[in-house]
Parts: structure tokens; sequence; C-alpha cells
């Protein structure tokens, strides 16, 4: 593919600059929105490849690029509804770190998996 | 839409191409599937921007480059991975079927153990189905299973 821009910077219109650094290394390398009731569909995703329904408010990535090790960073959120008004009372866990797969869980305040409507993952970390 | 030439182009960059440039392919296909007797069947939901790619050919590395991956990571002194460059510097396949495209999902995102013998036991370890084969609802969704019936 043509085009290559070599840079350590990059700086703004008003002189607000970054190091091309916290692109590189602070971008997003994988993400997910799906639903995770009925049967489980994807909304919008980014280097996934899949999405393995595991059981109830139990989800696995499955990602097309792999990540350089297991250390990588994962933030799990999810909605009960659509409204949104009674997306916080549930915790999202993330588990079962392997380069190419990641395990998420959701569960209600009784700590008993729950699936959710709108179940989002996002991966941060360094690409193989 | 011609897949560009991307040789020497990582793998993270071909999906960013392809995420801009093709429309996402939504398969009807699941694949059922236990790995063990003590779960519930699990199900593959293949995504439709990577399902595009392997429609449109010329993205994916071949399956082969995740087992060597995997091999790699299985090592008990694994620390990080050495052989990225398979990933990025293999050269892509080419188009392939819906079919062959789940296919090739199957080896990719579910684990050897139960593909490689799927069928050898009592009764199959695995099912590719349509989604409507499912249930509508998760009432019970911990208990499903794969139908004994499918061993005939």
């Amino acid at each position: 593919m043509a085009g290559k821009i070599i840079a350590d910077t990059l700086e703004s219109g008003i002189g607000a600059d970054i190091a091309t650094n916290y692109v590189v290394f602070g971008s997003a390398k994988s993400w997910v929105n799906f639903n995770g009731s009925g049967t489980v569909a994807t909304r919008e995703t980014f280097n996934a490849s899949s999405i393995t329904d595991l059981g109830t408010g139990n989800y696995q990535v499955n990602f097309g690029n792999a990540l350089l090790n297991v250390n990588y960073s994962a933030n799990v959120t999810g909605a009960y509804t659509d409204s949104g008004l009674t997306s916080c009372s549930s915790t999202n866990t993330c588990r079962s770190h392997t380069t190419t797969s990641m395990r998420a869980t959701s569960a209600g305040t009784s700590n008993s998996g729950v699936d959710m409507i709108r179940m989002c993952v996002l991966i941060h970390g360094e690409l193989a | 839409m011609q897949t560009p030439n991307f040789k020497g182009t990582k793998l993270f960059d071909r999906l960013g191409w392809a995420k801009e440039n093709l429309e996402p392919y939504q398969s009807d296909y699941r694949v059922v599937y236990e790995d063990s007797i003590d779960e519930c069947a699990k199900i593959l939901v293949p995504d439709p921007n990577w399902m595009a790619c392997a429609l449109q050919g010329g993205i994916l590395p071949p399956v082969w480059v995740y087992h060597e991956l995997a091999k790699d990571e299985a090592q008990p002194d694994f620390k990080k991975h050495t052989r990225g460059y398979l990933l990025h510097e293999t050269q892509p396949v080419e188009d392939m079927t819906e079919e062959e495209a789940i296919e090739y999902l199957i080896m990719k995102d579910i684990p050897q153990s139960v593909w490689q013998t799927w069928d050898e036991g009592n009764r199959p370890k695995m099912v590719i189905c349509n989604k409507e084969q499912l249930p509508q609802t998760r009432t019970w969704r911990n208990a499903w299973r794969i139908s004994d019936e499918l061993a005939a």
C-alpha cells in the first residue's frame, strides 16, 4: 500500500502536540459491541474473528490479529437494557486471557451470570 | 472491489482496510460445540467484518499460522510471541466461500481437541447449524447440550 509517514510528534492546529507513541501504544487493538442476549449477535467490531457464547453472562472474544502477550488490558462493560437506566447494577469482568482470545463475564448484584443486551469489550496492548 | 497487493502489509492494517472498504457479511451459520462434560454447549458466532475479509480474499493469513502461534504460547516458558511475523508476512489466503470460511473459523477459534475428533465419540461434539435452529430464548441457557439424536 502506498503512503507512509514517519514522525515522532503530531501537532494540532492550536499548537498542542503529542508523541506518536501515544497513538501507537494507546490506541485500542480490538473492540467489540454485541448483543449478549437471545442469539448472540455483533453490532460493531474491529479485529475480532468471532464471539463465542459460553453460557449465561459468559462470552469469549476471539481476535484476528493476535496480541503480543497475555498482559494486555481489557475493559468490559455491559447494560441490561438499551435505556441505560439499569446499566450500572451489574459487574463485568475479564478473565482467561490468551493472545488470541479473552473471556468476559457479566453478573448481576447477586453475582450470578446475567446476559447483557449491550456488551462492550475494549482491548489495549501490543500486537504480535 | 479488488484487494490491494498487501505484500509486506501488517495484518492489523489489512483488517483496517477491510473495515473501511468492505461491507460486513452477517453469516447465518453458527457452530455449536462441547469441550467439557461439566459445561453447557458453546456457540461460535462469526464476526461480520471477519467474514467479509474471508469472502474477499487476500487479507487473512492461512489458519496454520494461528496453530503455530498457539504452539508457541503453549510452551511453559512462553512470555511473548517471537513469530508474529507469520501473521504479517505469510501469503494471505485466497477468497473463500461462506462454508470454507466457517471451516477456517472452526480450526482457528474452537479448541483443536474438539474439531479434530468431533465425531469420534458416542455422539458429535460439534454441529454446524443455522442460527434459526438455536433456541430463540435463553431460558435454561446453561443447560443446553447437543442433542443425542444427532448421533444417528
